[in-house]
């Protein structure tokens, strides 16, 4: 338990690109003078992590395997509204405590759906494709960096990005048999839960 | 009196109660838990004023200091808000303190209304050019710029990109500096259709950079469809959930698909209306000044149909719709509205309040729109409400109440009734019969509540807070400063029958091609 935690805060500094160390001044881009990020709410950053992973809206996350993250789990606290009967009628002004949380559990929920589907059918694959048997190679690992990135992201990861979630497999097969399988699940779902946690998928 | 069993029930709860309790809250007590929001607010409004000292807030003051400048963002409402000059009314902020003690200084405590008011400006004008908050920019900057003249950690902030951060930003992933139509092509597909673009989409929008005309119309296009999905006007969905504000539903009371254990009321009216006047080529006055109902007759893409009055007639006696055709008014006539709002109140100012909260954007609780008519309150129905203290607020709510009397809540079947108040004067003595159907609003004398619905639909506040719902939804944050103009040009555009003529999807195509919108 103390592993995986730790490995998905690596993960989560992986992707960071905030982490990276500072470009030159002249190359820093303009900040924003009227900043409005927005929250994308639970029912959005589902409906995005089910288009990208493919995986489909009423199964790609579900709590306790039978109760849908947003609609029975984390509706409120992930900025939805339940007016009839909770009289929670407009979303919550501030975010609570808990929706960081409630954002790493269905991201973690949604990375693990899509592998075990993966998993289950190597031809439907999206993101655990191919790697052989043995310790994968670097470009297995580049290949699967893309992918995470375009089914997360929607976009290509930049160079920097690539290197740290490469680097990152290391971290994980530490300590582990080169040759276990699980190993690479492991990676591919924590590249995966780190791009999906990450604020470029949470907001817009 | 007509009653059905839980009406009866209640009301005998009522009248036991009566004697032994405060009669404001006797009158104003919900229903249950799950319908009493607006019942308490109602509740506070009456009690806090006798729970307050003498030296209370200024009911005119907010219309008194915009009179003063009525430019200023603080007025962007017509009223200033009580927080200019109270942390929580009567204590003062400080910049209510510096004001108050250049406000006829010496003069023997409290002053009268007329006195206060004829000293305001000047006294205003004396503290312009200090600085309430000690954070190095005087009231009057602070005020100019939008920011909090009793806070310290709200100083005004810049507005606008210097010009070699615009010419960095141009070629740059995002233009911070002026509107990024990549930007504005994302948030449309979130917050219309409610999940991000394709990849492939986003390129090929890309391929139209430097081409207004095409990204403008690939934009619209988005925005037609996505008007149109599920998310936006589906049950359930975007637009519904604005409604939920303003419809207050509580299951447990819920009549129709779905009813709850005591079933009053069916909401689903009621959001269907409000979809249907807030889509497609419809006047959103109609939440108003509607007298029909809708349903949805197909989910995707959505359709709706107005109903007959022959099919509302057979309707079962749970969801029928009791206030006759031609005195009806939109959204706040609607069975629903009244047996959560009036229940069984004569004077049922629960649900004038809902109304000029939920469609005008003032909340009296807070003394916002505070128009006070002389002579008023009349108290009608004895409650005590022509105290002082209480007529501070009652001054201008109990005129807005009188025009929805006629309207009988859950006793008295959801009905009009011209003659409604002759029930009540058993309970609330012989001069309830006396209230009028007519009322004021705004300062405007109305007849009755369809004149009312009519004054508050053409008003500035209704088409503002139509636009303000929009903006707080799809910008993020209240309209403030920064985004005067181009607000203000939004909800005077509603109202101009050469630019939106209150159609919401018209103004929505407007909306998304502002700088609040489309600026990263």
């Amino acid at each position: 338990m103390k592993r995986l935690v730790s490995l998905i805060l690596a993960a989560g500094l992986a992707a960071s690109s905030a982490a990276a160390a500072p470009p030159p001044p002249a190359a820093a881009p303009v900040a924003s003078i009227d900043p409005r990020v927005k929250f994308k709410d639970g029912e959005r950053y589902l409906r995005d992590l089910s288009d990208g992973l493919g995986v489909p809206r009423e199964s790609i996350c579900k709590e306790m395997s039978q109760y849908d993250c947003f609609s029975d789990a984390f509706r409120i606290v992930l900025g939805g509204v339940e007016g009839p009967n909770l009289l929670v009628n407009s979303p919550l002004e501030q975010a609570p405590l808990t929706a960081p949380i409630a954002v790493d559990r269905v991201a973690l929920h949604a990375c693990t759906a899509r592998v075990d589907l993966d998993v289950a059918t190597p031809a439907q694959a999206r993101l655990l494709k191919g790697g052989g048997r043995g310790a994968p190679g670097a470009a297995w690992k580049q290949a699967t960096t893309l992918r995470i990135y375009d089914a997360v992201l929607r976009r290509a990861p930049t160079a920097d990005e690539t290197r740290r979630l490469v680097a990152f497999y290391d971290e994980v097969a530490q300590g582990r048999p080169a040759r276990s399988p699980e190993v690479k699940r492991d990676w591919v779902i924590l590249g995966c839960f780190a791009a999906a946690s990450s604020l470029e998928a949470i907001f817009y | 009196m007509r009653r059905n069993g839980l009406g009866g029930v209640l009301h005998a709860w009522r009248r036991n109660r009566a004697g032994g309790l405060g009669r404001g809250a006797i009158a104003l007590t919900s229903l249950a838990s799950g319908v009493g929001t607006a019942a308490i607010g109602a509740a506070v409004l009456f009690v806090g004023p006798m729970l307050a000292p003498p030296a209370a807030a200024r009911p005119p003051a907010p219309v008194a200091f915009c009179k003063a400048y009525p430019g200023s963002q603080a007025c962007h409402t017509g009223f200033a808000d009580c927080t200019t000059c109270h942390t929580v009314a009567p204590a003062r902020n400080a910049f209510g303190t510096m004001l108050s003690e250049r406000i006829l200084p010496g003069a023997p405590r409290p002053l009268t209304d007329e006195a206060f008011l004829a000293a305001l400006p000047s006294a205003l004008k004396a503290i312009e050019d200090l600085d309430a908050d000690g954070d190095g920019v005087t009231n009057i900057a602070e005020l100019r710029a939008g920011s909090q003249m009793a806070n310290a950690g709200s100083v005004p902030k810049a507005v606008a990109c210097t010009q070699e951060q615009a010419e960095r930003s141009k070629s740059a992933a995002w233009n911070v500096c002026g509107y990024d139509p990549e930007y504005a092509f994302r948030k449309v597909h979130l917050d219309f259709c409610g999940r991000s673009p394709a990849r492939a989409d986003v390129e090929a929008f890309r391929g139209l950079r430097g081409k207004p005309a095409a990204w403008r119309e690939s934009l619209v296009s988005t925005l037609d469809r996505c008007l149109k999905s599920p998310y936006w006007i589906g049950k359930e969905g975007v637009v519904w959930n604005l409604a939920n504000p303003k419809i207050r539903p509580a299951h447990t009371v819920k009549s129709g698909d779905n009813p709850g254990p005591v079933p009053l009321g069916d909401y689903d009216d009621d959001y269907n209306l409000f979809a249907y006047a807030n889509s497609g080529d419809r006047d959103v006055r109609d939440l108003l000044l509607g007298q029909y109902f809708v349903e949805r007759t197909k989910a995707d893409p959505l359709a709706f149909r107005v109903l007959s009055e022959d099919e509302l007639a057979k309707r079962g006696r749970g969801t029928r719709q009791p206030v006759v055709q031609d005195k009806r008014a939109g959204m706040i006539t609607t069975r629903w509205f009244s047996a959560v709002h009036t229940m069984f109140t004569a004077i049922p100012r629960t649900t004038a309040a809902q109304a000029y909260r939920a469609y005008l954007g003032y909340d009296i609780a807070k003394m916002q729109g505070l128009t006070p008519v002389s002579h008023e309150p009349a108290d009608y129905d004895a409650k005590g409400v022509a105290a002082p203290q209480c007529a501070a607020c009652h001054s201008t709510l109990d005129p807005l109440t009188y025009p929805f009397t006629r309207y009988n809540g859950i006793s008295g079947g959801y009905a009009y009734d011209a003659n409604r108040l002759k029930e009540y004067v058993r309970v609330d003595g012989p001069r309830v019969a006396e209230a009028p159907a007519s009322g004021m609003i705004f300062g405007q004398p109305v007849a009755d509540l369809r004149a009312w619905a009519a004054v508050a639909a053409n008003s500035d506040a209704f088409a503002q807070n139509v636009v303000r719902d929009y903006w707080k939804l799809l910008i993020g944050r209240e309209p403030d400063l920064r985004d005067q103009v181009e607000y203000t040009r939004a909800w005077k555009g509603l109202k101009s029958a050469d630019v939106y003529n209150y159609r919401v999807e018209k103004m929505l195509h407007g909306l998304v091609l502002t700088n609040a919108y489309g600026q990263p």
